[in-house]
């Protein structure tokens, strides 16, 4: 009994969180991962344009609230995801017209384009605060929990309950979905091998008539939608507010170099590994650990590595461990 | 180097920031889509060609003539650095032309990008770089059908009789195979777009001996299906003997041209150049 007690713990304060935060990691890395096989840079904008079309999911959330519009028991914002990946979508393409183009155009060095994603970066960023405000804002409403505590104790008798929200199975469901569409657009469409083209060769992709701006084109539409779709998900999850979606790059770009950059396969594998490691290291394990260990050896402390607000040094220790040790990421990079 | 200041990235080599893999060095010396209607002469000729690389750069070509006819195979030889593979850079528009001018079918094709030349027919091997190495066989050759909007299958199916190891090894990434069967799958990517000229530049540079006539054989077969080819060789004397046309540069210039034969017999190509 204690040790399913144990598991059941486990799983509620590790494994489902982790899960689901790792599913919302792997979107967000998957879009950074897109700009730097074929952009060929590493977009610093990438959080503040999760946030961007975060803000406009938020915002036409609220419009369909005040309507009285609902989705039953999910959550109203993904009726509002479309809208949202629009906007985001003309965001990065009136970004790309009149900032990217021009340095595209005068062929400049992938790092001259670095520092201008983090122009466009501080931008976004106070684009979201002046719209929407600074503050922590809440947008989740439908169903709260498929599971709740409570009501797994009253099913099993277990000391220990599980809770698994509706926003977790939201989000694993949906990043599946959306990962397994991405892999098959990658690999069996006509655009999307054009795309891998050219990430791997861009001479001889110019050469064979692909053509670079159509390719440019598709892939900011995607890394839009992928955008949206993972704030969104990291929103209801959680909530909205600038700031956090900001600190998400940290995390974000750690699992897309962790799993190799330039690798979609690894960007999903980054994800998970940050996402479990960040939850695992700052959890107190006290708790589960009571239920597997014989009560003379029961920890005094919390068993708690590093508190929560250090979970950013967690993604950076693991950069800088993938980095020394295999710098190409846990997966081959640098080709889609 | 480039007076860009955007072209500087002050000797960063962070990969985690930038992607080093796969940027693009195509100069193009183009700027039209379509080329402009002139008279009869040979199926592909560089004509009186000057020039170097960019827009200030000394030039390596010097009133340079390459031509090759329907069907036939061209080769241009030379000693190290005398501008051959400028020269087919050249007739393809990767270079800015100061003098001289590049007819397809009797149509100036001089102020074409290169893109726009594989549009209208010429096909280009690349000497480095030339296949997509992280996607499969097929997925090389179907690219290389990439501006095709019929079906392909044919022309696929006539690669793979051409080159029977790809249809073996066609689920294959590229990037696995051994030197001489990524020449096969460049040459075929190039094929597919069905060209009528076929550029190579040192397709055996780098295979062994054995793979480099077994090269020679499928280029000869090409041609017989009528498809001119335009190649670069360094190994001079068995490129020769397959060409029906050979030009020997030195310095950027035409030194001798004659059928391969005639220069082969040459006393002085043979003496200054293919060693006795």
């Amino acid at each position: 009994m204690d040790l399913l007690n144990g598991f059941v713990a486990l799983a509620n304060f590790v494994l489902i969180p982790a899960i689901a935060y790792g599913s919302q990691l792997a979107l967000g890395a998957l879009g950074v991962t897109l700009i730097y096989g074929i952009l060929r840079f590493s977009n610093f904008a990438h959080g503040d344009t999760m946030a961007m079309g975060t803000m406009f999911v938020v915002l036409i959330t609220w419009g369909m609230q005040a309507l009285g519009i609902s989705f039953g028991p999910f959550p109203t914002a993904l009726l509002a995801i479309p809208f949202g990946i629009l906007g985001a979508t003309a965001l990065v393409l009136l970004t790309d017209k009149y900032v990217y183009k021009f340095y595209r155009a005068q062929k400049a060095k992938p790092v001259i384009l670095v520092i201008v994603s983090m122009g466009v970066m501080f931008i976004y960023n106070g684009l979201t605060r002046i719209i929407i405000g600074p503050d922590d804002y809440r947008f989740a409403d439908g169903e709260r929990f498929v599971i709740s505590a409570r009501t797994f104790r009253d099913m099993t008798g277990l000391e220990e309950g599980l809770a698994v929200r509706t926003t977790q199975v939201i989000t694993v469901v949906t990043a599946v979905i959306v990962v397994a569409a991405l892999f098959w657009f990658l690999n069996k469409t006509r655009t999307g091998k054009s795309m891998r083209a050219f990430s791997d060769n861009e001479d001889l992709a110019l050469l064979s008539g692909i053509n670079p701006e159509r390719v440019v084109l598709v892939t900011w539409l995607i890394v839009a939608s992928l955008a949206t779709v993972a704030g969104v998900l990291y929103g209801l999850d959680k909530s909205f507010k600038a700031f956090t979606y900001f600190q998400l790059l940290l995390p974000i770009f750690a699992a897309a170099i962790v799993g190799g950059l330039g690798n979609p396969l690894g960007a999903i594998a980054g994800g998970f590994v940050i996402a479990f490691s960040e939850v695992g290291i700052t959890y107190a394990w006290k708790k589960v650990l009571t239920y597997f260990m014989p009560p003379a050896l029961e920890p005094d402390g919390l068993v708690q590595i590093l508190s929560t607000e250090y979970k950013f040094a967690v993604s950076f220790v693991i950069l800088v461990i993938v980095l020394l040790f295999r710098p190409t990421g846990l997966f081959r990079g640098k080709a889609l | 180097m480039s007076d860009n200041p955007y072209q500087d990235d002050r000797g960063n080599k962070d990969a985690s920031i930038t992607n080093p893999h796969g940027r693009g060095t195509l100069t193009s010396s183009g700027t039209q889509p379509n080329p402009m209607p002139g008279k009869d002469g040979p199926y592909l000729i560089g004509e009186n060609m000057t020039g170097g690389y960019g827009k200030a750069g000394p030039d390596i070509l010097h009133d340079c003539t390459i031509s090759v006819e329907r069907g036939e195979i061209a080769v241009i030889v030379g000693p190290n650095g005398a501008g051959k593979s400028t020269a087919m850079k050249a007739v393809f528009g990767m270079l800015d032309l100061r003098h001289g001018r590049v007819l397809l079918d009797g149509d100036d094709i001089t102020a074409l990008t290169p893109q726009a030349r594989v549009r209208h027919g010429m096909g280009f091997v690349p000497q480095t770089s030339n296949i997509f190495t992280s996607m499969t066989v097929e997925e090389n050759l179907e690219m290389g059908a990439f501006i095709r909007e019929d079906d392909f299958a044919s022309t696929m199916e006539q690669v793979f009789e051409l080159f029977p190891i790809l249809r073996e090894k066609r689920a294959q990434a590229a990037g696995e195979l051994s030197g001489g069967q990524r020449q096969q799958v460049a040459v075929g990517r190039a094929l597919m777009t069905q060209p009528k000229v076929l550029m190579l530049d040192e397709p055996t540079a780098g295979v062994s001996p054995i793979v480099m006539d077994e090269l020679f054989d499928r280029i000869i077969e090409v041609a017989r299906t009528g498809i001119s080819i335009l190649m670069v060789e360094q190994n001079a004397r068995q490129a020769l003997e397959i060409a029906d046309k050979g030009y020997v540069l030195v310095q950027g210039s035409n030194a001798h041209t004659g059928t391969g034969k005639d220069l082969l017999a040459d006393a002085e190509v043979r003496r200054s150049f293919l060693g006795g």
